[in-house]
């Protein structure tokens, strides 16, 4: 082959390997994408992480999406560690439990396969239930951590929107710092993420994210989530 | 006479004279009548002193207009001008009256909740007395009232109000502050005795929910929300979530403090089966850091200063050099009050309470709050009561 020719075909094999790079990087969904709806199973637990009103906003999507679920908005590792029914604690001042899971598909004791946390600070909520940012922030990592051990799925939620964001080093950054970074699945609204802050988050972690215009949009990410 | 005589004398008429250049328009404000026409879905207009007598022929008495569905069906109570400087929830409530038809339960409406904040005022905080709101008729004229009653309704004030039952301690002045004074008491201090007569309407009636407008600054967080205790939260929740996707304003919920004692959205749970729901629409007229308290900033919201702070991200509220106008203000209210009843009623059949009639968000904004009242002039009298 002559040295013309060798050059042709090296810069066609150039030109050929730019163009997939190119079509790869176009198509190729990165981690993290819109669209990608992770699955996951019950019985289900929803706690909260800062004491926000977003925790009742988790609920009430899960009650729209038809999905049964358990309650707790300041759970210890033992009561995620009882499983349906969170051992049977009951609400009181400061302490708030809800359990609608379906004790004849899962019985009382099932351990909670999935657990969403819903993110949102609030120092009038974290003051009701008798914590600081600094106690709450311990206490939803000890959750985590359990969860991890125990191999539980965790979907992270902000549907607070701008409102529930602040500068770096504020309650609701903090709660973020401390869930974000070690959920397998990220629901956010487009509002909660208009820095990118979640984007960052699931690019590092490769865990997939939604975006969702309105907190309502949930409703069809959960129906699809726990199919 | 002396030099000195004619100097006091004429010291003392000029001091008459601007007595009565001040207190004049004051008598006259608090004996002015807003005239409301009763819409085709009132059946019944009575008195709060129904429920507790000892308020018949004071003040603090006040209009309570009964709208009732041909079905049976849940029932509702919607206060508004529990602050009298607060008036997006007067419009709401009065568009409601002059509107609404209740097909399947029962309204109860209270526009005028603190009657003797209504005929009360803050002169010395340069509020206007009244505000004109554009019909297709002509000017509709209301009172500018103030957050708490009249002390010609109820003098004097402790140094510490100490609410019942509880025993919390309060501002001196929240004794004159109908939503700190719930539950009540029926012999208690006469905004006590107001708040009484409410949850005895409430109880007597088996009441299903109770919703108080109410209106907060731009710099206060708790603004564009639904308060709600427990038992109502999820309620608030879903109607939150629905207005801000299907019908595009800012909502969110707010808990209701359990240690915070006096307030409709607590009390009112804590001492009835009723579910509360307090509703605030924010009023820039009320932030502190604006210029003059004109008619015109209390109906459009616009303010330079605000504008300013807005940019330094110091609002709760998104607000641009478009204010936030009554109309806004107005279409929450009613939207938000809607949206309770329809949440309400998918999960309590029985119980459900549908109304059409009722303008939203949407209309109030294109339309206007005026386009929604009538002329009196052209009603039929028995139709005109006075507020």
């Amino acid at each position: 082959m002559s040295p013309l020719t060798k050059g042709v075909a090296a810069m066609k094999k150039t030109l050929f390997a730019l163009a997939t790079a190119a079509l790869v990087i176009v198509f190729a969904p990165p981690a993290g994408s819109q669209g990608q709806i992770s699955k996951a199973q019950l019985p289900v637990l929803t706690i909260s992480a800062g004491q926000s009103n977003d925790a009742n906003t988790v609920n009430a999507v899960l009650e729209e999406a038809g999905i049964l679920y358990d309650y707790c908005d300041v759970p210890t590792v033992e009561m995620l560690n009882a499983g349906v029914g969170l051992a049977g604690k009951k609400s009181a001042e400061g302490f708030h439990v809800e359990s609608y899971t379906d004790t004849a598909k899962y019985p009382k004791g099932t351990p909670y396969k999935t657990v969403i946390i819903a993110i949102g600070a609030s120092l009038k909520g974290m003051g009701a239930s008798g914590l600081t940012v600094d106690a709450e922030e311990a206490r939803v990592r000890k959750i985590i951590d359990a969860c991890k051990k125990k191999k539980i799925f965790l979907i992270a939620v902000h549907p607070g929107g701008e409102a529930g964001r602040g500068p770096s080093g504020s309650d609701n950054e903090r709660m973020i710092d401390a869930v974000a970074p070690f959920a397998d699945f990220l629901i956010v609204t487009k509002d909660s993420n208009k820095d990118g802050r979640f984007t960052k988050v699931a690019a590092l972690t490769k865990a997939p994210l939604i975006q969702v215009d309105y907190a309502l949009g949930m409703v069809d990410i959960l129906k699809k989530v726990f199919i | 006479m002396t030099r000195e005589r004619w100097i006091k004398s004429i010291l003392a008429v000029l001091a008459v004279l601007l007595m009565l250049a001040g207190g004049l328009p004051l008598a006259r404000h608090r004996h002015a009548q807003v005239p409301v026409v009763a819409g085709p879905g009132v059946t019944n207009v009575i008195k709060l002193s129904e429920f507790l007598p000892a308020l018949r022929g004071t003040m603090a008495d006040t209009n309570v207009y009964v709208l009732e569905g041909q079905e049976p069906g849940g029932k509702v109570l919607v206060m508004a001008n529990t602050h009298a400087n607060e008036p997006a929830g007067l419009l709401a409530a009065l568009i409601m009256i002059e509107n609404a038809v209740v097909e399947k339960g029962t309204l109860y409406m209270i526009p005028e909740f603190n009657a003797s904040a209504g005929r009360n005022t803050k002169p010395g905080d340069g509020y206007p007395l009244y505000f004109d709101i554009p019909t297709e008729w002509g000017h509709k004229r209301f009172r500018m009232g103030n957050r708490d009653a009249s002390p010609l309704e109820q003098w004097p004030d402790p140094d510490v109000y100490i609410h019942y039952p509880d025993r919390q301690s309060l501002s001196f002045n929240d004794v004159r502050n109908t939503n700190r004074t719930w539950p009540g008491r029926p012999d208690g201090p006469r905004m006590e005795q107001v708040t009484f007569a409410a949850m005895e309407l409430m109880r007597k009636n088996k009441v299903n929910i109770a919703i108080d407008m109410h209106g907060a600054e731009t710099m206060f967080p708790v603004t564009n929300c639904i308060v709600a205790p427990i038992k109502s939260s999820k309620i608030a929740t879903l109607v939150s979530m629905t207005v801000k996707a299907m019908e595009g304003f800012d909502n969110h919920v707010e808990p209701s403090p359990q240690n915070f004692r006096g307030l409709s959205h607590r009390e009112i749970g804590d001492f009835s089966d009723t579910l509360p729901f307090l509703l605030e629409a924010p009023i820039p007229f009320l932030d502190q850091p604006t210029g003059p308290k004109t008619t015109q900033l209390l109906l459009d919201g616009k303010d330079a200063f605000l504008l300013s702070l807005s940019k330094k991200k110091k609002l709760f509220v998104p607000y641009d050099e478009n204010g936030w106008p009554m109309e806004k203000r107005v279409g929450q209210h009613c939207s938000v009050t809607l949206e309770i009843l329809k949440q309400y009623s998918k999960k309590n059949p029985e119980t459900a309470v549908r109304v059409r009639g009722v303008p939203k968000y949407a209309d109030l904004v294109k339309n206007g709050v005026g386009h929604y009242f009538h002329d009196p002039s052209k009603a039929e009298k028995k139709s005109v009561f006075y507020e």
